[in-house]
């Protein structure tokens, strides 16, 4: 349970509770001074009838001092929820961030990345309420009802039965509305959601609805899910709507009956007519706090919902697990798969089957095939983005399941086909690839990435900030930058999941030669669509239907391979 | 006014997303003016306001005269009339069920009324929005321009709901209150007055310093969710290079300054409970001292003490809940100049000529033009495309290929110069039929989270399956659709289905083919697809594109060599122009480019 991470600051909670009851309980000395005011003072029943100064002044201060000391002591309990709810919050905060990293990407991809975000920030946020308000709300609650009750009931007994009547009806009232909302809180978040996709995908996609003119369709398409929000929304606000004015009537209807029944009860002698007003007073407590126990309600079971979706990401464990050896010493960065057999969780159809390839330290291989062949998805064995369903993946010889995460990542440079750029400066961004890399070591990678003429022509050359996404940067560029990242990690193996197609001929290759000749040790993964990027690779894997049609070189592939030879006559059929 | 406005835009890059936790006070501009014109949403619904009103009204009215008769039948029984007492009561319960029906009434019709108003204002500023002009899209924090459509239009929206009632109600009941306060007893209304001066003050106070702290959680708050939001989508980068400690590290240092900072915060704006409480108090001491003082002398009765004692809490309670108000309002109507901003923009115009039978012969004339005033991209670009050729753009990047498309397609116009449409202005061309001509694959590809089958037939409401089969036969999107679980149905939005960059690329082929455009325009369209997929699409367009004009952008020679026309360009300008062959033969750029490409590395 996520309560758990709770015990570190239990020390809070159980101080605030003890200033809460005090500031209740001083709440709830109130009414009898006040009573104490009007009877004896006000009205002097022990001084014959006569109004007494005195002790109005006298009991006002002592009211005064104890209503400051009550003060503080909320203060305090406010202080110390705060340090425990905030903190609680912060950790838990953290705890399924540090998760979120530590995520498989299968796992990342179940979860989608909008719902990843909201999960960290607006669900953390309502469970933190959910443990501030159980902590002030439910002692408040507790003891203004039970400490209310037992003084209106000390007063005269038959105030116990106005409370026993409304009791029920509030109950029910407060059960009826929160039954019904429920669920509409539910629906409200999904149907926002729907909108708020709606309006991303205008923005993000303005040129594609306006080169097909379909500004209409989108108008209705908002129209209609904005009018779906708003009925859901609707209905919310009618119901909460209810609550007050009917609370209210309860409430109204039980001072009514207080005060009739307190006039029976001064007309026989048994009390005396201030006593009624404290009884009123006593009631109106009990009954707010009955109101507040709607309200942290509402609060616990949106807390529910969201402490659920935490809990989702804090239990899950990451299918891809460290392995136990240490210390596996560095090669040169051979890989071999055996077997290997995959398909994606949830969709049985096989993206790999049966490969078996052996490449060795310092070697360029090249992959080529169809889109959706499995290039990417064989890549990402290596580096255990995914684990193969079947067979087995060697690095150095061993299997790489066998290492630790770290250390075999580590030994391991992959630059993705969508270039991911963060918001900071070109620099940093580059750094991500080895934080202790020289400036001198980026730029002699960013030259042999063929990016350091043009970071140098940015306005703050190395230093210039990436603006969102990368937007202020070409695909190329954005590829270059990525490159580089990959070239500063000094890792013995390189790949790159065709991250070049946006790069002209002449800049892919003069960073093939570079490559070649400054990274001659680094065994490179290159998957590409070009022949030319391909073609001078040691060994060329022809990749079909998730199955290796052919390995070799160029020459012999263009000799042997008929795959080979087809995509090799779509980009050269004017020789061909 | 304006740059104003834009400075103010970029500190609000992060408003958007869940979540306004405790939205920081933000002032106004132009308060007047934008809440005139707010105003103006609430004339449509005049005969409803002027409804809420009145039970406003009443509401208020029972609540203030309802602890007159209760302190009287206080009266009764102190003064042992008790026979009298059932009226009173009787009265008072009357007064009560009055009061709740009238708050019950009020509230449904707020509700509704809020509702609509919202409605109606963000689809007005949807409309809006679909129809601005690119440059403005592109100019504009994409954030930011969501966050007006959510954040601002749901906190006018909350004002309208829920504060506006109280706002009226609020202030009446202070008049109400204090009337008869002062009715009762003057010099002891005027007491209970002063004690609301105080109150009124120390709110003010605290919620000057609670300012500074809430807006500085907000920024922190902003930054974190920033950082959330592209830690996770770039999450495959920091796995891929072992970064995740460091990137713990830097949440856990933002994370901790927001709590600290919230901590303050949140305990300075708890702080007001306790403090009201005591003032309260306090003003119930005075009310009480006073109230003796005078029933001693005779002035008043010991019932208008306990009328009081209701009436001085009636009376703060309203002034408490306008200080609160005061902030939302100020909020609420900084969103509404930001709305009403976006609502102020100009949008593209649609009128023009109407088309009809497109040829599909474009023409540029000496276009010059820039996104910035100093960086001249496109520099005297004059180019003739006769009807039905296949015409292909290359240049390395930056030489503004791309930006042609922009001006042909008036995403952008240009500073001089006119590109005509079968000879005519396509500034005097009605732009839906302007692009209604074109189909166009763009470099970006940008698929909406809806069915394969509703991308690919995003253009045509009305498709026969055939044409949808041939299509994405042509496109090779059968293909993905054969590999999913439910075929052309899948929903692209669920994350097991995740499609390569190629496949992504291969259904807005698909979706620009259905659409059989007069024009078509690929740019960078197959970057991502392999060759052999490349040729046969390749050979399904010289088919459907037989006498059509197509534009093609691209880095990859074999995807443009077939062309009717080569461009080459050049930092804006046309560089070379001619056929594979006759550039080849030139041995000019066109040639190095070709050269570096099939014949080798071996340079």
């Amino acid at each position: 349970m996520i309560l758990k991470h709770l015990k570190k600051y239990w020390h809070f909670a159980l101080l605030a509770s003890v200033f809460m009851i005090l500031e209740v309980y001083v709440d709830l000395r109130q009414p009898r001074l006040m009573a104490e005011i009007v009877d004896q003072g006000i009205l002097g029943l022990g001084n014959g009838g006569v109004s007494d100064i005195g002790i109005v002044t006298n009991t006002g201060i002592r009211m005064i001092l104890i209503v400051i000391f009550g003060g503080i002591c909320g203060i305090l309990s406010n202080v110390c929820t705060n340090l425990c709810s905030q903190n609680f919050g912060n950790d838990i905060r953290k705890s399924a961030f540090r998760r979120i990293m530590h995520f498989s990407f299968s796992q990342t991809d179940d979860f989608s990345v909008g719902s990843l975000i909201t999960r960290t920030t607006s669900d953390v946020t309502q469970v933190q309420n959910m443990v501030a308000q159980l902590i002030r709300g439910c002692v408040r609650c507790a003891m203004f009802f039970v400490a209310g009750s037992i003084a209106l009931v000390s007063l005269a007994a038959d105030f116990g039965t106005v409370i026993l009547i409304a009791m029920p009806i509030l109950l029910l009232e407060v059960g009826f509305v929160l039954w019904k909302t429920n669920p509409l809180f539910r629906l409200l978040q999904n149907r926002l959601d729907r909108m708020n996709t709606v309006i991303q995908e205008n923005v993000a996609g303005a040129r594609v609805v306006k080169a097909f003119v379909q500004e209409q369709r989108e108008s209705e398409r908002f129209a209609k899910s904005n009018d779906d929000l708003v009925s859901t929304q609707f209905r919310v606000l009618i119901l909460m709507s209810y609550m007050r004015p009917v609370m209210n009537i309860i409430l109204n209807i039980a001072t009514i009956a207080i005060i009739r029944i307190g006039g029976l009860r001064v007309e026989d002698g048994s009390i005396a007519p201030g006593t009624v007003m404290a009884a009123i007073t006593y009631l109106s407590q009990i009954l707010n706090g009955m109101m507040m126990l709607a309200m942290i309600f509402q609060t616990v079971t949106r807390g529910i919902t969201s402490s659920r979706r935490l809990r989702e990401i804090l239990d899950a464990e990451p299918p891809v697990q460290d392995g136990a050896r240490e210390d596996i010493p560095a090669k040169f960065g051979s890989i071999c798969f055996k077997n290997v057999s995959f398909s994606y969780p949830d969709n049985d159809a096989a993206v790999l089957r049966n490969i078996s390839l052996d490449i060795r330290g310092g070697e360029t291989l090249a992959i080529i095939g169809e889109t959706g062949c499995g290039k990417s998805s064989l890549v990402n064995l290596i580096p255990r983005f995914y684990d193969a369903t079947s067979g087995t993946v060697e690095v150095d010889g061993v299997d790489v399941r066998e290492f630790k995460l770290h250390d075999l990542r580590d030994r391991i440079a992959v630059v993705l086909q969508k270039s991911e750029l963060f918001t900071s400066t070109i620099r940093e961004n580059i750094r991500i690839g080895n934080p202790e890399a020289t400036d001198a070591e980026i730029e002699a990678a960013a030259a042999a990435a063929q990016a350091d003429e043009f970071i140098r022509q940015q306005p703050d050359g190395y230093d210039t900030p990436v603006a969102e996404s990368g937007m202020s940067l070409s695909g190329g560029q954005r590829q270059r930058i990525a490159i580089t990242r990959a070239l500063i990690r000094k890792a013995e193996i390189l790949i790159l999941d065709d991250s070049t197609s946006a790069l002209d001929f002449r800049t892919e290759a003069a960073l093939q030669s570079a490559l070649r000749e400054q990274y001659r040790d680094v065994t490179k993964i290159i998957i590409a669509q070009r022949i030319s990027s391909v073609q001078n690779a040691d060994r060329i894997a022809v990749l079909e239907n998730g199955s290796i049609a052919a390995c070799d070189t160029h020459e012999n592939l263009l000799k042997s391979c008929k795959i080979y030879q087809d995509i090799y006559a779509s980009q050269m059929r004017k020789e061909a | 006014m304006a740059e104003k406005y834009e400075a103010k835009s970029v500190q609000q890059g992060f408003r958007r997303g869940p979540g306004n936790f405790g939205a920081p006070v933000e002032k106004p501009q132009n308060a007047k003016k934008t809440i005139r014109r707010l105003l103006g949403y609430f004339r449509a619904e005049m005969p409803v306001v002027a409804v809420m009103s009145v039970t406003v009204l009443i509401s208020v009215l029972a609540s203030v005269f309802a602890p007159s008769f209760q302190s009287q039948a206080i009266d009764k029984i102190v003064s042992a009339e008790y026979g009298l007492l059932p009226r009173l009561l009787g009265i008072m319960l009357v007064l009560y069920i009055i009061h709740g029906v009238a708050t019950l009434i009020q509230g449904y019709i707020s509700a509704s009324l809020s509702q609509r108003i919202v409605s109606r204002l963000r689809k007005e500023l949807f409309d809006r929005i679909v129809h601005l002009p690119i440059s403005y899209i592109d100019s504009h924090s994409h954030g930011d321009l969501i966050s007006r459509m959510t954040n601002d239009a749901d906190n006018i929206s909350n004002i309208v709901s829920s504060s506006l009632s109280s706002l009226f109600s609020g202030v009446l009941m202070l008049i109400g209150t204090l009337a008869m306060m002062l009715h009762y007893s003057i010099p002891l209304g005027l007491l209970s007055c002063s004690t609301v001066i105080l109150t009124v003050l120390f709110t003010s106070f605290i919620s000057k310093h609670m300012r500074r702290f809430f807006v500085k959680r907000q920024a922190l708050l902003g930054k974190l969710n920033g950082n959330v939001e592209e830690m996770v989508t770039n999450y495959k980068t920091i796995t891929a290079y072992n970064r995740q400690e460091q990137v713990i590290d830097d949440f856990t240092e933002t994370a901790d300054q927001l709590t600290r900072t919230g901590i303050i915060a949140e305990i300075i704006s708890n702080c007001m409970g306790p403090v009201m409480n005591m003032l309260s108090n306090v003003s119930f001491v005075i009310v009480s001292v006073f109230g003796a003082y005078f029933a001693l002398k005779g002035y008043i009765t010991v019932g208008v003490i306990s009328a009081f004692i209701i009436y001085s809490k009636q009376f703060s309670r309203p002034i408490n809940e306008l200080a609160q108000l005061y902030g939302q309002i100020q909020t609420a109507i900084a969103g509404a100049e930001r709305v009403f901003s976006i609502l102020d923009t100009e949008t593209e115009h649609f009128e023009g000529d109407a088309l009809t039978d497109v040829k599909g012969v474009i023409e540029f004339r000496h276009i010059n033009f820039s996104y910035v005033p100093e960086k001249r991209i496109i520099t005297d670009f004059s180019l003739k495309i006769e009807s039905g050729k296949r015409i292909a753009l290359v240049g390395s990047t930056g030489s503004g290929k791309t930006t042609i498309i922009n001006l042909l397609m008036r995403f952008y116009d240009p500073d001089s110069g006119e590109i005509l449409l079968d000879g005519k202005n396509i500034r005097d061309i009605a732009l839906g039929d302007l692009r209604d001509s074109v189909g166009i694959v763009l470099q970006d590809t940008k698929l909406f989270s809806d069915t394969i089958r509703a991308n690919l037939t995003y253009a045509m409401s009305d498709y026969t399956e055939d044409e949808l089969a041939a299509a994405a036969k042509s496109s090779h999107c059968d293909k993905i659709a054969a590999k999913l679980p439910d075929g052309f149905d899948t929903m692209l939005s669920q994350t097991s289905v995740s499609l390569s960059q190629g496949e992504q690329q291969l259904i807005a082929i698909g979706r620009a083919f259905l659409s059989y455009p007069r024009i078509l325009i690929l740019d960078e369209a197959t970057s991502s697809v392999d060759t052999r997929t490349e040729l046969s699409i390749q050979n399904a367009m010289n088919e459907l594109m037989k006498d059509r004009t197509s534009l093609i952008i691209a880095h990859r020679l074999s995807t443009i060599q077939d062309a009717d026309q080569i461009i080459v360009m050049d930092q804006g300008r046309i560089a070379e122009i001619g056929t594979h062959t006759e550039l080849l033969k030139q041995g000019g750029k066109y040639y190095d480019l070709y050269m570096t490409q099939f014949a080798g590395q071996a340079i």
